[in-house]
């Protein structure tokens, strides 16, 4: 009977590993929670001091990997949804281990994060006001919306567009892509000093610019736009090598 | 000084900027961890600001006036001052008078005249001496700002190189090392625009060629071509042509090559 019992609560403690699909750990003491991945990542904020990674579907483990534990070029699995999550130093690494899955990851807002993706799928960043790392470096796109810290972003292929609820004063916001096109929302009342540079695309807004002029010299590269928002104040620099700028008033 | 020893007691010193740059380091980097420590490194900056904003106190005007008011007051009460004849005396030699008077006059010019010049070479001194303090104060500001975990901190520490007219070599070369090994690549590309601005240094030339031969960023391959081309730097040839030889790289950066290498040639 007793051997029964254990072989019970063995089987359920078994079912109950494999079915669970979410991750949670404590952010004290972290500056920055670096992920990387190599597919698409829906980054949010919740109301906790803590991490938590929920994975919509899991993949079932195959059967002949009972017993044992999946390995990514980022390391073991030690999270049982298929993340390693480290701690190194301020920093919290939490890398995705498989080559296709969705997560959907939670912190608190003023939390700095960066992001880094190196293959496929899109990058969503969703109401940061700490700072926002994020790099696409292969065929991912970047979408973020209602950030209001500080931001640096890059994408190889398929651009960036950013919403801003605000722009952080004195922190430079840079926005670089290879291929895509830039897009970027801002405040009406945005102050801010601009720099949009395409090399072999096109720059499109409906802000006023305000083109400092020197003494009747036009700005000597085609290249670059620069500009004051309102008067001036934070720098904000997007580049586009082959795409277009798109910069917007937020409705 | 490991995380949970505390910092409070060196706060004091380092607003005062007592504390050896190694110090004050660690003691921004257990700040950036620990909340209790933050809140007194606050109070004691509001604290500071409160002294440094407290001014010695100065009668109001109106104090002024009744004062002024009152004296007058006092002066009219004791009456007029009857001016008793003084007793005659001998009239002088006018000479010696005016020699006396010329002599006050030059003492007087003279010490006026050192004291200005003391005055002014000094300020000239403080004022070198704060220019060059302000000076090395922006370049650890921005030297300190290149190694910042924060990407846009980074940034904003290389776009520092606009304060100065001629930075130093270690300046130079600080912004070098973002340009090449930086993680981001927007940091990257940010050093690489500051340094153009000192494109006719050797140590700059070079770094660019550096860079483009271990670049595998498009972005940033494509403006140092655009530099390199600009400088007409022959040496950039080589790397230039092995990139044309690889089968990833990006067809732009190809045709950008093939348009500029004739320029070179």
């Amino acid at each position: 009977m007793k051997k029964i019992m254990i072989c019970l609560v063995g089987i359920c403690s078994m079912f109950a590993a494999t079915a669970q699909s979410d991750f949670s750990q404590s952010l004290d003491g972290v500056a920055w929670v670096k992920i990387e991945t190599k597919s698409a990542i829906v980054l949010k904020t919740h109301d906790k001091a803590t991490l938590l990674i929920q994975v919509a579907q899991k993949k079932p483990l195959p059967s002949r990997a009972k017993g044992l534990k999946l390995v990514g070029d980022g390391g073991m699995d030690n999270t049982d949804i298929g993340f390693k999550v480290v701690r190194s130093g301020s920093d919290l690494i939490v890398r995705n281990l498989r080559k296709s899955q969705k997560a959907e990851i939670f912190l608190p807002k003023t939390q700095n994060v960066s992001v880094t993706n190196t293959w496929n799928g899109n990058i969503y960043i969703e109401g940061f006001s700490g700072e926002v790392e994020a790099n696409a470096n292969l065929n991912g796109g970047l979408v973020m919306s209602g950030l209001s810290g500080p931001v640096t972003a890059y994408s190889l292929n398929q651009g960036i567009t950013v919403t801003f609820d605000a722009v952080s004063k004195d922190n430079p916001i840079v926005l670089t892509t290879t291929n895509g096109a830039i897009d970027v929302s801002l405040p009406e009342n945005t102050k801010a000093n601009l720099e949009l540079s395409s090399w072999n695309g096109e720059v499109y807004t409906n802000f006023d610019l305000e083109r400092p002029e020197k003494e009747g010299l036009k700005s000597v590269s085609s290249k670059k736009v620069k500009g004051l928002l309102n008067g001036g104040g934070s720098k904000i620099k997007l580049n586009s090598t082959n795409g277009n700028i798109y910069l917007r008033k937020k409705e | 000084m490991t995380d949970e020893n505390h910092t409070v007691d060196a706060i004091p010193a380092y607003l005062d900027g007592q504390l050896s740059p190694k110090e004050a380091e660690r003691l921004e980097r257990h700040l950036q961890t620990c909340e209790s420590c933050m809140k007194e490194l606050q109070a004691y900056r509001s604290l500071f600001n409160a002294i440094d904003e407290d001014t010695d106190p100065v009668p109001t005007p109106t104090l002024r006036n009744t004062f002024f008011a009152q004296l007058a007051a006092e002066k009219e009460t004791e009456g007029t001052v009857s001016i008793l004849p003084m007793p005659r005396q001998k009239p002088k030699a006018w000479g010696n008078r005016i020699w006396k008077v010329a002599a006050s006059v030059l003492l007087l010019l003279g010490a006026y005249g050192i004291g200005s010049y003391q005055q002014r070479t000094s300020a000239a001194r403080e004022i070198a001496l704060l220019k060059q303090e302000e000076l090395q104060a922006k370049q650890s500001a921005m030297l300190s700002l290149m190694e910042n975990t924060s990407a846009s901190k980074r940034i904003q520490g290389v776009a520092y190189i606009e304060a100065f007219e001629k930075p130093d070599a270690d300046i130079v070369r600080a912004l070098i090392l973002r340009m090449q090994q930086d993680e981001n690549t927007n940091v990257r590309l940010t050093a690489l625009e500051a340094l153009s601005h000192f494109g006719k240094m050797p140590l700059v030339k070079t770094a660019y060629i550096d860079a483009l031969a271990m670049e595998k960023n498009p972005t940033i391959q494509i403006a140092l071509i655009q530099h390199l081309v600009q400088l007409q730097e022959k040496k950039a040839i080589a790397p230039m042509k092995a990139l044309l030889k690889k089968e990833e790289t990006q067809p732009f950066i190809k045709e950008q090559i093939k348009k500029g290498l004739p320029q070179l040639l």
